[in-house]
């Protein structure tokens, strides 16, 4: 009876994801292994494109530009959302959902329009380079066009998601935890490394994929701010679907892309399982 | 005294989370009244840009389609994540990990796959061009996601056997849901809408793919990029933004006054 009522209401969103997300990545994964010609796709089953991902450097140079970004882009954000969320959920009161929404509201803004005018704030001619100009100072040539500018876009864009995954988890941590061991002599350190940290390791985990996830994909704010030397695996992954439309090629890196992800999402969750090993044995947590 | 000085530091570093993200927002309402788009300093004000907004019919257009892939993906995804989220938490059988584990296995797809897969798909396998509709069913699956993430943490905690209690009294399934479980939960699922919404709103990368001429707000802004983001989109951001603030403002004193009670757990 329950298995029942258990599938009829978990079946129809089950079906839905497959249909429109599993049956579209195979798709995807099909055609890698085929191969385009003037804009159409012909069934001629080889692994040229493979081939050419693997060996040619240019790709597997964007690759790891990428990776190296979203592994920093990443770390910057947990840096950032931990303080945040944990404020918002001990201190929010009944105004969390505004503390929360206002992190999130940004997004109704698009994606080109707030890159952009980012762009117009850190770039050469921007706010804060002509600002410093007017008073004499030399610009900061790190904010103009360069990666770093790029990873501020891109913790600008995704931190929010971040935030909200650690927000979600520490919802049903009990802040009454916290208290009973500083009554039991706990400094507030050792108490979040004990404690807080532990008990939450899986959200925060879930907020590293979806900052490191879309980072590594990204396309649009190294455009707009990472200069000549800028370009990410997302650039041209996007082309193989514009102007040169081969599209085999860019499957294949669609596909690569994808268990690249995987991969990452398989190193997260066995640091999170060894955190959680180790996390609750250690004593006297000043050490840390 | 050590956890002031922390507390003091979490909100130092929460308002500075906004101050960065409202930032480029403020800029573009700025530019929004300005003449000059690319240098807008020293400051010239008018209200061309609204003027031009209000009249080119193509905007009009953009924010309607944008708004129909935001209600819809948001309407898809809080239905099917709400539903998925009771059978895991309620009913403890077969197949649990699993289900959790395909609800969440969207967030790990960036959505430039998602996009380009859908758009070989519908193209090279159903010869289909496409539409609002697939765009719709493409936000959805990483909405999905989303939502289920967000009910799933809000109802973790909430006591099912309260279900059960009245359904011992008589009362049919549709009952309980409709008088025990949905008003205790229904904030979990607008808050699973409000982010599918916030996230479908203004997806680029899925629209681009899936919609050819159709004119959604990010398309448009893509357009637009040879000539320089034209700056009634600037103005049409800042109206969005306007409406949020006044959103705000309205849930401010609803949450103020009592007259509205989001956390299930004190009601």
């Amino acid at each position: 009876m329950n298995q029942k009522i258990f599938w009829r209401l978990s079946g129809p969103g089950a079906l839905f994801l497959v249909i429109f997300l599993l049956v579209p990545l195979i798709t995807i994964l099909v055609f890698s292994f085929w191969r385009t010609e003037s804009y159409t796709m012909i069934a001629d089953w080889n692994l040229d494109n493979y081939i050419r991902l693997l060996t040619d450097k240019t790709y597997l140079t964007f690759l790891m530009r990428s990776l190296v970004m979203a592994t920093v882009v990443s770390l910057v954000s947990l840096v950032f959302s931990w303080p945040i969320a944990f404020f918002i959920a001990r201190y929010g009161g009944k105004y969390k959902i505004i503390l929360l929404l206002l992190t999130s509201a940004p997004f109704l803004t698009g994606e080109v329009l707030r890159v952009t005018a980012l762009q117009q704030i850190l770039g050469p001619l921007g706010l804060i380079n002509m600002t410093l100009n007017n008073f004499g100072i030399e610009p900061i040539e790190a904010l103009m066009y360069s990666n770093t500018s790029s990873a501020i876009g891109l913790t600008y864009l995704w931190v929010p998601f971040m935030v909200l995954a650690i927000y979600l988890s520490l919802l049903n941590f009990d802040f009454d935890l916290l208290e009973v061991a500083k009554v039991n002599g706990a400094k507030s350190w050792s108490a979040f490394w004990e404690i807080t940290w532990p008990l939450n390791k899986i959200g925060t985990a879930i907020g590293v994929v979806l900052v490191f996830v879309p980072t590594l994909a990204s396309s649009i704010t190294s455009k707009f701010l990472g200069g000549p030397n800028g370009a990410l695996y997302g650039n041209i992954l996007t082309n193989q679907f514009g102007s040169t439309g081969t599209w085999a090629l860019g499957s294949a890196m669609g596909v690569v892309l994808f268990f690249v992800s995987i991969l990452v999402l398989l190193v997260v969750w066995r640091l999170v399982g060894d955190l959680r090993r180790s996390g609750i044995s250690i004593k006297g947590g000043a050490r840390l | 005294m050590k956890s002031t000085l922390g507390k003091r530091l979490q909100l130092g570093t929460l308002i500075l989370l906004y101050i960065f993200l409202y930032a480029p927002i403020v800029y573009i309402v700025y530019v929004s009244f300005q003449t000059n788009g690319v240098w807008p300093f020293p400051p010239d004000f008018t209200l061309e840009h609204y003027a031009s907004l209000w009249h080119d019919e193509i905007y009009r257009e953009g924010l309607k389609n944008s708004l129909i892939i935001g209600i819809g993906t948001a309407a898809l995804a809080s239905l099917l994540a709400t539903m998925a989220t009771i059978a895991i938490l309620k009913y403890h059988v077969k197949g649990r990990m699993i289900m959790t584990g395909l609800f969440l296995s969207p967030l790990f797809i960036a959505h430039v796959i998602i996009g380009i897969s859908s758009l070989m798909f519908n193209k090279n396998v159903l010869g289909l061009s496409g539409n609002i509709g697939s765009t719709i069913l493409a936000n959805a699956t990483y909405a999905t996601a989303f939502a289920f993430l967000v009910v799933l943490a809000q109802l973790a905690r909430y006591d099912w056997r309260l279900d059960d209690a009245a359904m011992v009294f008589g009362a049919t399934p549709k009952v309980v849901f409709k008088e025990i479980t949905f008003p205790l939960i229904w904030s979990a699922i607008f808050g699973a809408f409000v982010v599918s919404f916030l996230l479908a709103f203004n997806n680029l990368e899925i629209s681009f793919y899936n919609l050819g001429a159709t004119p959604t707000l990010p398309t448009l802004a893509w357009g637009s990029l040879r000539h320089g983001v034209s700056q009634e989109l600037y103005a049409l951001a800042a109206l969005i933004n306007l409406v949020v603030f006044v959103f705000f403002g309205v849930l401010y004193a609803m949450l103020k006054s009592g007259l509205l009670k989001l956390d299930y757990k004190e009601a």
